[in-house]
């Protein structure tokens, strides 16, 4: 190494320092306080404190809730991504096929993005109402009981949150349509391809890794979601709209039990990392074929 | 080179000092007057009668200031607000609004200061007796209370009228009097009777008051968990049935308090469980059922127990973080005397908890409904009073919904329910 680089170095770890610090004291550290927690029966305000080893993860091997709570996020994740992914490229080649009004289109499909969850949450709750709503009352006289039948509810809160996050998929398609050279259509009509080959010939694979991203994000926001259950059921019907974040909230914030609370914390972070790794493997070998 | 090292060492050290004064300047001076920030849900009715509650107090305390700080809505967001800043040890707030489950968990946390001995012997007296018990844990009083719910049986007495039926006593009548009515009405939009099956509190309130119709509880008298479990089967096996015959519409399960309310007060029910505030709404001016509405008791079982009221409310109390705890006292005194909660009932639709109120001739007059009330209230009976309240709440509200929905049965329900809380309950030990 020469003196140069030395030097170099020890810049570039000075400037990275206030970063590694923030990380460290921000995630690293109650990161890791809550791995403790988890090997605990905590409960403060009954004054318990013990190690409790590997008890709270035992129970939740056989805890009903637990497993319905995962069978829950799990289906709600592949559902509601894999229906974002299709309704988002799909509005993204609506908008990109448009001539005009691309900008009023575009506003108007990232109205429902810029909302706050609750407020999405609320204006499905109206359109959910039993009586009052107006899915209901477009339906007629065939009242659907959307939040409090347990086989409705999951698809209603999928519905919710697929319409809130379908345009950020569909924004990150279309910019990414318009990055795509036009010569590489023009070559394709002379070599004679009709639509639907240019589509998944040429558009599909161009937009291949900028889906991947969007998915990654999507499905790792999914593993977590909470907003759109707590305030439509709270977890219900039966704890069939309960996802692990909402059971992690009831037993942290609602029921103060620190140990047990943090276990599920645990697990979600688990279940979330391994499928962002998943993901980041396959866009790295993605990256290199293509 | 080393200039430029020392440009980003500069820079560094600047950013700090910069944030350390910025820090300092958070810090208040000493001199201002004091502050005390009440914590309390918005009151909604005519208009909020607290701030001009809280200018009175300052008026009768010069130099003090009270700050009153809207809670968030829902009853969860509070309890999440309240436990964040209590256990962070955060000193920014002396009065708190307090759900009255909530109390002995608080207490027992160590977050309440202790009232009892600044009370003075009958200090207690005028209130109801079971609102004086919901704000004691282990004989000592933590908090008093300010306000005060029962659940009621809201009826037609319009439609009762028509066809020459009383209020039901038993959920056996009830149910004649409903396909006695919805027979002769013919309107497929007329509903039986609406409570609250929601997966949430509400539905615990609820099954609490079905368990008690059919003569048994959550907790028996030596603490047992659920000691009647067939009675318990049985109670929510009868709630389920309430919705498969259709006295009670499906939604009944995605149903909350308010969303039971709206479809009454529109007319499209005959009977509703709820709590007072609703008669307010019932008989406000352009209400649908204006005049048409009247409650009773809740019904019992025709073979079991008469029926009972769950009883609620909010109580106010003073944060161990404090650093006005006698004025704080003072301002709890002040807001839950006769005449500040004589005025809150004249303006808001909140129900007090002293009873000679009940029987005050201008009140009484405001709302007719005031003396029958307070005997429901005396009647009514607390939840559980345990610290571990809301661990027990929120571990029996799926079980208790899967009952409802069908998705398991009354007695699985109950049984899952049992094994369950004996877990919880047992790790606090």
């Amino acid at each position: 190494m020469t003196g140069r680089e030395a030097v170099n170095r020890r810049h570039g770890m000075l400037l990275m320092a206030p970063t590694v610090l923030a990380l460290g004291t921000l995630t690293v550290y109650p990161g890791i306080w809550v791995l403790w927690l988890s090997l605990q029966h905590r409960i403060p305000i009954f004054g318990v404190s013990r190690f409790a080893g590997f008890d709270n993860y035992a129970f939740l091997a056989f805890d009903s809730r637990f497993a319905s709570a995962l069978a829950t996020t799990l289906i709600f994740a592949v559902t509601s991504v894999a229906l974002e992914v299709v309704l988002g490229v799909a509005a993204a080649l609506a908008i990109h096929s448009l001539r005009g009004g691309r900008r009023v289109a575009l506003s108007l499909l990232l109205l429902a993005w810029a909302m706050p969850a609750v407020v999405t949450a609320k204006l499905f709750e109206w359109l959910y109402h039993p009586t009052a709503g107006l899915l209901n009352v477009a339906l007629g006289g065939h009242a659907l009981n959307w939040l409090g039948d347990p086989r409705l509810a999951l698809p209603a809160i999928v519905v919710a949150d697929v319409w809130r996050t379908m345009p950020f998929v569909a924004v990150l398609c279309y910019a990414r349509l318009l990055a795509i050279p036009p010569e590489v259509y023009e070559a394709a009509q002379v070599d004679g391809a009709g639509r639907v080959a240019t589509l998944v010939r040429i558009t599909l694979p161009m937009l291949g890794r900028i889906l991947l991203l969007a998915i990654l994000f999507r499905t790792l926001d999914a593993l977590r979601a909470f907003d759109l259950m707590f305030v439509l059921t709270g977890g219900g019907p039966a704890g069939t709209t309960e996802t692990l974040t909402v059971y992690a909230y009831r037993a942290l914030f609602q029921t103060l039990q620190l140990g047990f609370g943090s276990a599920l914390g645990v697990v979600v972070f688990a279940l979330v990392m391994t499928v962002a790794w998943a993901y980041l493997k396959l866009l790295r070998t993605s990256t290199v074929t293509a | 080179m080393r200039s430029r090292a020392w440009c980003a060492w500069l820079a560094l050290g600047a950013l700090f000092v910069l944030f350390l004064t910025a820090a300092g300047c958070v810090r208040r001076p000493e001199s201002e007057p004091i502050t005390l920030v009440f914590k309390y849900s918005r009151i909604l009715g005519k208009g909020d009668p607290v701030p001009g509650l809280l200018r009175e107090f300052e008026g009768a305390h010069p130099g003090v200031r009270v700050k009153g700080e809207a809670l968030p809505w829902t009853s969860d967001d509070q309890h999440q607000l309240y436990v964040i800043n209590l256990e962070g040890r955060s000193p920014g707030f002396d009065v708190m609004m307090l759900d009255c489950i909530w109390v002995p968990e608080f207490a027992r946390a160590g977050w309440l200061v202790d009232l009892t001995a600044q009370l003075t012997p009958d200090e207690l007296a005028p209130y109801f007796a079971s609102a004086v018990t919901a704000g004691t844990y282990e004989d000592r009083v933590w908090a008093l209370p300010w306000n005060m719910n029962v659940g009621l049986l809201y009826y037609r007495s319009d439609l009762l009228a028509r066809y020459g039926l009383r209020p039901p006593e038993t959920y056996e009548e009830l149910i004649a009097a409903v396909g006695r009515i919805r027979d002769a009405e013919r309107n497929p939009a007329l509903e039986g009777y609406l409570w609250q099956g929601k997966q949430y509190e509400g539905l615990v309130v609820n099954v609490l008051e079905a368990l008690w119709a059919n003569g048994t509880g959550l907790f028996g008298e030596d603490g047992a968990i659920l000691p009647d479990p067939a009675r318990a089967a049985d109670a929510l096996r009868f709630l389920r049935r309430l919705i498969e015959t259709n006295v009670s519409p499906a939604w009944t399960t995605a149903a909350d308090e308010e969303l039971s309310r709206r479809a009454f007060g529109d007319g499209h029910a005959i009977f509703l469980r709820n709590w007072p505030y609703a008669m307010d709404l019932f008989e406000a001016p352009g209400s649908a059922v204006r005049g048409k509405v009247a409650f009773v008791s809740l019904p019992g079982r025709a073979r079991g127990a008469a029926g009972v009221g769950s009883t609620g409310g909010a109580h106010l109390g003073v944060s161990r973080r404090s650093r006005h705890p006698e004025l704080a006292v003072a301002l709890v005194r002040h807001l839950t005397s006769r005449p500040a909660q004589r005025a809150i009932a004249l303006s808001a639709a909140l129900s007090p908890t002293r009873r000679d109120l009940y029987h005050d001739a201008e009140l009484v007059r405001a709302r007719p409904g005031m003396p029958r009330l307070d005997e429901l209230m005396m009647a009514g009976r607390p939840r559980p009073v345990t610290p571990a309240y809301l661990l027990v709440s929120s571990t029996v509200q799926p079980e208790f919904s899967a009952a409802l929905v069908g998705v398991k049965s009354p007695e699985r329900a109950i049984a899952d329910a049992r094994a369950r809380l004996h877990y919880f309950l047992e790790s606090l030990r």
